[in-house]
């Protein structure tokens, strides 16, 4: 049985916004960084091949639970 | 009295006129401090204790690349490094957000105090109980809370240790901090914190101009910021739990 209060995976996204020129990426789970352009370029590739390969993992072993 | 602040409309704990003139009687010198100065190095060994009479101070450690961590704000009648007192030298730096007058309290005379007068020795044990109770709800705000809600859930806090200190009135109080250290205190950025402030101000739950806080409705800022004040043990009937922050019972 699931414990209700344990960490899961998040199935709700992050949202980016440009403020004077750099980039704020808030939630989810408090997540609140704030990048240059380039490091947030940088970070989104990363995370889109990321989650391709997590896509991949998922097609092989099946998903896992998330909040 | 330079100790009327201290653990005023504290619950569970009152001091007396004459626990309150034993503390000022164990003060060997009172101080003026220039805002941005530092009091106490991590490292240095101390031999006193500081009660903070006027001003805003700081308990900082900063990271390898010299970025600042704010670890604690201190206001007026808090005793800032009361746990200097059993550990004699610290691990963070103490320093002035703003101008202050400090008392200085002599180690040997807590001594004499606590050896005294057990009874006032466990108030000043209390003190240094709500610093750790604040130190554990500041460790749940950064890692609970998204930017708005570290932001709402501080300026929740300072509003209600204000208030009891006897500085707001429970919807305004003089802040004379920055941005910058608002990015300090919440792990944000400074151009994180402007934008949350100009959030804040556009829903109307909170004003931050000119070093003064206006927050027209407490509870709608603290239900944002998940602040709950049970941990400030605070004797007020303003000071009060908003209920919705409490999730239901399984």
């Amino acid at each position: 049985m699931t414990n209700p209060t344990e960490q899961q995976p998040r199935s709700d996204a992050g949202i980016a916004t440009a403020e004077d020129g750099v980039v704020i990426l808030e939630g989810p789970n408090g997540v609140a960084v704030t990048m240059t352009a380039q490091a947030a370029s940088q970070t989104g590739a990363s995370l889109i091949a990321a989650a391709r390969l997590a896509e991949r993992q998922i097609a092989a072993n099946g998903e896992p639970e998330a909040s | 009295m330079f100790s009327d602040r201290f653990l005023r409309n504290k619950r569970n704990v009152t001091l007396s006129p004459q626990e309150r003139g034993t503390i000022e009687a164990a003060i060997s010198e009172v101080r003026t401090l220039e805002p941005r100065s530092i009091l106490v190095r991590a490292g240095d060994d101390i031999a006193h204790s500081t009660l903070l009479i006027e001003g805003i101070m700081s308990r900082y450690i900063d990271d390898r690349n010299g970025l600042r961590q704010l670890v604690a704000i201190h206001v007026p009648g808090d005793f800032v490094d009361l746990h200097a007192y059993p550990l004699k030298v610290l691990d963070h730096d103490v320093a002035t957000m703003t101008a202050a007058t400090v008392g200085i309290a002599p180690h040997a005379q807590l001594d004499a105090i606590i050896a005294a007068n057990p009874e006032l020795g466990r108030k000043l044990w209390y003190s240094t109980l709500i610093d750790a109770a604040i130190h554990r709800a500041w460790l749940f705000r950064l890692g609970r809370l998204d930017a708005m809600g570290r932001v709402a859930h501080f300026l929740c806090e300072t509003n209600a240790r204000l208030q009891a200190a006897g500085l707001s009135d429970g919807h305004r109080f003089a802040l004379p901090l920055t941005q910058s250290d608002l990015a300090e205190i919440c792990g944000l950025t400074n151009v994180h914190v402007n934008r949350i402030m100009r959030q804040l101000r556009e829903e109307r739950l909170c004003v931050f101009r000119s070093s003064l806080v206006e927050i027209p409705d407490p509870q709608r800022l603290a239900v944002r910021g998940q602040f709950d004040p049970a941990y400030l043990y605070i004797d007020l009937p303003d000071v009060t739990l908003p209920s919705s922050n409490r999730p239901p019972s399984p």
